[in-house]
């Protein structure tokens, strides 16, 4: 049983590693390297080419078919960063008093307005995907931030209000009631008692959209032409040449690129586990 | 500081129909401490929120201090409340708390600072104002509490079992302290509890509720000694009152009361201080008969038989049966711990008979 459990715990790693370790390997190889048969799994002599040529630029003969542009993926990083963060923030916003007004005040089809409101969480993206790119091409925001992180509020907002408001049932009405009591509107007692004390599962709540704004390839790919707003999941695959790629390149840009979402998620590991599995 | 807190025909209905409070008519004096009683799901925390204004009231009204509040928010109704679970704000420390509603009323700083530092003084706090809320215990918190209360010098005070998630020991003490602080502020004070031990010790007057009805309102020594009905006089007391199902009967001029085998000759003047027992003669009749109330010298002799004995050190708690009756009402008694009785023998006890209550075999109000 014992034996068996490790192989499964081994496997599972394996799944999950694997391509990382592939990734590394793969971006401190040469070209010629990678395309030699046998397969070097391990480097014979490792560099740091294509790190440089991601970051200073590169032309295709240098970089076998794959032609960088200096600074653009720096440029997608930011992009990726200004438009996840953004989403997140703005997200939080509104469902932060979503969740509260849905999870406290009474009012009428407040019920309804949630499980609506959930019930857009099983709606595949590409169901509403040309009437998006109609919506954004008419209001102007195609390629545009903007224009993406108003799209990813709408699509993670479902989540994130949902997430919040079981944390808002499970809160004591206390502490806001003698805020009331102290001098508090409503509104006060929101921002100066219940925000802070709703604080732990807003920041995991944040790295969730984070995360998942962080890896979101469709929307992106659709909605943005120039480097003004494309992130970094959508210029790699423009590293992927016709005829040939230059694989260390790639790797390497899917290295840097899971480095920031990597460290969000090791720092926030135990508040996300704990808000997904609903305790917080 | 004075004021009155005052409920006028004050009824709350839920929507569904539950009505937790019906027609309730309370005054809490300058000063005064009044207890607001009774079993869980009585209406006394629904009657002391819609003071607080935490709930809305259905009909009638809410005056502090003469001024009619009933439709006022809570922030301005000049009143300061103490949860049961302390509700402290946890990410603001100890004198954060405290200063919050002086904050929210725009005091001058240095005022703020005064206020929070006396309050702190007086309730033992001065060395805990740096702290965090979890890093108090149960007793502390509560303190804290009680300090955000005072500081804002409000006009009147309420308090939802503020004591009931402390320790037994603990309790004690702060009830002692409560009492102490409140007598200081001398502000006017609604107090609920479902622990009548509370109720009694804590009380200026003491009003009992039973399903949103309010049953007496008295000091403790009158709802004690004269409760109204068969509710209040099982409540109040501890160990409850025994009551029994019992036969009035004739006993020469006089009446005697019967039940399980048991008969015992009413004292002239019990009876010619309730004219109502002489109607019933021959009827059926409540007889409550406080568990202190056995044993005494001087007292009416019955036969019991012993079926439990519990030992508490300075007294005995025995449970009794009347003798012929195995299957009889099973009574309590409270006797003095040389009481030679033996679990599951028969014995012969004592019981006062000045100190009987009587009670309408139908309607539980008191005869």
């Amino acid at each position: 049983m014992r034996l068996l459990k490790l192989i499964a715990i081994v496997l599972i790693v394996a799944w999950s590693i694997g391509p990382i370790v592939l990734g590394i390997t793969t971006s401190i190889s040469t070209q010629r390297e990678v395309n030699s048969i046998p397969t070097h799994w391990v480097p014979q002599s490792p560099t740091l080419g294509a790190y440089r040529a991601l970051l200073n630029g590169s032309t295709g003969q240098v970089s076998g078919g794959t032609v960088v542009q200096g600074g653009d993926f720096v440029h997608a990083m930011t992009n990726s960063a200004v438009i996840a963060l953004g989403a997140a923030a703005l997200t939080l916003i509104v469902s932060t008093m979503a969740a509260y007004a849905l999870g406290r005040l009474r009012f009428r089809l407040s019920g309804g307005v949630l499980a609506l409101l959930i019930g857009t969480l099983v709606i595949p993206i590409f169901v509403v995907v040309i009437g998006l790119f109609q919506v954004m091409a008419n209001s102007h925001l195609i390629d545009t931030k903007r224009g993406l992180i108003l799209v990813f509020v709408a699509t993670q907002s479902p989540l994130a209000t949902w997430l919040l408001y079981t944390q808002v049932r499970e809160m004591p009405h206390e502490p806001e009631e003698a805020a009331l009591i102290d001098g508090c509107r409503r509104w006060q007692a929101f921002v100066r008692v219940v925000v802070p004390q709703m604080s732990s599962g807003i920041a995991a709540v944040a790295a969730i959209i984070v995360l998942s704004v962080w890896g979101e390839f469709l929307i992106p790919l659709l909605l943005t032409t120039t480097m003004n707003a494309k992130p970094v999941t959508v210029l790699i695959t423009e590293y992927v040449g016709k005829y040939t790629t230059n694989y260390p390149i790639v790797a390497a840009a899917g290295v840097l690129a899971l480095i920031p979402p990597a460290i969000l998620a090791l720092v926030l590991n135990k508040r996300i586990t704990g808000m997904l599995a609903g305790s917080s | 500081m004075s004021g009155t807190i005052t409920l006028e025909s004050v009824t709350k209905q839920f929507p569904g129909g539950v009505v937790a409070v019906d027609d309730l008519n309370l005054e809490v004096e300058p000063g005064e401490f009044l207890v607001l009683v009774g079993p869980s799901g009585c209406g006394k925390t629904t009657a002391l929120r819609m003071v607080a204004g935490l709930e809305e009231v259905t009909s009638g009204q809410i005056r502090i201090n003469d001024r009619v509040v009933t439709r006022l928010p809570p922030r301005d109704r000049d009143i300061a409340m103490v949860f049961q679970n302390y509700a402290l704000y946890a990410h603001m420390t100890v004198r954060n708390n405290m200063a919050f509603g002086l904050k929210m009323a725009r005091m001058p700083r240095a005022e703020i600072r005064r206020r929070v530092d006396e309050a702190a003084a007086m309730l033992g706090l001065s060395d805990l104002l740096n702290r965090k809320p979890r890093q108090l215990s149960g007793g502390q918190r509560q303190r804290v509490a009680m300090g955000r209360a005072i500081v804002r010098e409000p006009a009147a005070f309420l308090m939802d079992e503020p004591l009931s998630n402390l320790d037994a020991k603990l309790r004690v003490e702060m009830r002692g302290e409560i009492i102490r602080v409140q007598r200081r502020i001398a502000a006017p004070t609604l107090y609920v509890t479902h622990d009548q031990t509370e109720a009694m010790t804590m009380g200026d007057r003491v009003a009992i509720l039973s399903d949103g009805v309010l049953q007496q309102l008295g000091t403790p020594e009158e709802v004690y000694d004269r409760p109204v009905n068969a509710f209040v006089a099982a409540f109040i007391g501890s160990p409850s009152m025994n009551l029994v199902d019992a036969t009035l009967e004739r006993d020469g001029d006089g009446l005697a009361v019967a039940f399980a085998g048991a008969r015992i000759p009413l004292a002239a003047d019990a009876t010619s201080a309730r004219p109502g027992l002489a109607e019933r003669a021959g009827g059926p009749v409540k007889v409550g008969l406080r568990p202190e109330d056995f044993g005494r010298p001087g007292g009416a002799p019955i036969d019991v038989h012993v079926t439990r004995l519990e030992s508490l050190g300075s007294e005995l708690v025995a449970y009794l049966t009347p003798a012929g009756a195995t299957d009889g009402p099973v009574m309590t008694a409270r006797l003095d711990r040389g009481e030679k009785l033996e679990q599951g023998e028969p014995a012969r006890v004592t019981v006062d008979v000045t100190r009987l209550y009587f009670f309408d075999a139908v309607t539980g109000d008191a005869v």
